[in-house]
């Protein structure tokens, strides 16, 4: 008998299961900062560019190529896109089975919805004024995202990511309402901030960082 | 406290690595597996240490084993049974009793 097989005090053995399960946690649920910031920061930078090139009745703030919020907005979408696929990823080669068969059907998910309403959209938006055609891009991608977040929140009865897609899905009418230029601010600052609230509070409520905290009290 | 009160502790939980090996998988959702090796890392083991533990568990069912390929590299997968799940909770259920209830009769022995 070595000494692995030495039974515990009753004290111990509980020490010992709050220790091993959170630190289980915080290496397999994966940081919900990590898949909620890099998008509240790609809103934040690249909605507020739109904002400043595409302002209110055609104003312009910061004079700058016609095409330059559009690349901006794009590359951030695909940095974020790329840290979320790796930190999925990476969950889901350490873990199999449903939680990780239901992580990729979100995946798909995501991706399948937005190739549709790309599709639609580019067929359409050529037709309208740029305004027009920003307010009805940027409309619906923030609807679609909504929606999306509401429906992951009911997957996983997490009630932050419900709130949150909810959350877009008010301001983004709220945005539309206001007319092309303020669409972008809003989404900017209250659909970008948003992700960044979101994350730290799903962060702050995970188990392993509830129970750090209280520790440290 | 009279003796049969005393809750009865697991003997294949109721070992320190045992015991970190049977935590650590209760994280799990029931039907997930983790990765041998990632639950080695987690668990700071040597592989052979982990498989020793991993097979008393197996052999009382608390723990099921499963080899599998995923694409073509061949990977070994680990979760908690059902039955491995009840004896966990039963464990805590009565440590907890052990500890509350034991208080006042260790300061006094």
């Amino acid at each position: 008998m070595n000494e692995d097989d030495q039974p515990l005090d009753p004290a111990e053995s509980l020490r010992l299961i709050e220790r091993e399960r959170s630190a289980t946690a915080r290496r397999i649920i994966p940081d919900p900062r990590l898949l909620l910031w890099p998008w509240g920061i790609a809103w934040l930078i690249g909605f507020t560019v739109y904002f400043l090139r595409f302002g209110p009745d055609g104003h312009v703030t910061v004079d700058m190529p016609a095409w330059l919020p559009l690349v901006v907005l794009l590359v951030l979408i695909f940095i974020a896109g790329t840290i979320t696929g790796f930190v999925g990823g990476r969950a889901a080669r350490q873990v199999s089975g449903p939680t990780s068969r239901q992580g990729k059907m979100y995946g798909w998910t995501w991706g399948l919805a937005f190739s549709g309403m790309i599709t639609v959209l580019s067929r359409i938006s050529e037709l309208l004024p740029t305004a027009q055609a920003t307010l009805l891009w940027t409309g619906t991608l923030t609807a679609l995202t909504g929606a999306l977040h509401m429906a992951g929140g009911a997957i996983w009865n997490d009630r932050t990511m419900f709130r949150l897609g909810a959350w877009l899905s008010v301001v983004n009418v709220a945005g539309v309402i206001l007319g092309p230029g303020w669409h972008a601010l809003v989404v900017a600052v209250a659909g970008g901030g948003g992700m960044l609230v979101a994350g730290l509070v799903s962060w702050l409520r995970l188990p392993h960082v509830a129970d750090g905290e209280r520790a440290r009290r | 406290m009279t003796d049969d009160a005393v809750p009865e502790l697991d003997p294949v939980i109721h070992a320190q690595a045992r015991l970190r090996v049977v935590s650590s998988l209760s994280t799990l959702r029931e039907g997930d597996s983790i990765a041998f090796p990632r639950l080695q890392d987690i668990l700071r083991m040597t592989p052979g240490n982990l498989s020793v533990h991993l097979r008393k568990l197996e052999d009382a069912g608390y723990v099921e084993v499963t080899k599998t390929h995923q694409g073509r590299t061949p990977a070994t997968l680990v979760s908690l049974t059902r039955r491995g799940r009840l004896a966990f909770e039963d464990y805590t259920t009565a440590v907890r009793a052990l500890l509350n209830g034991g208080a006042g009769s260790q300061e006094q022995s």
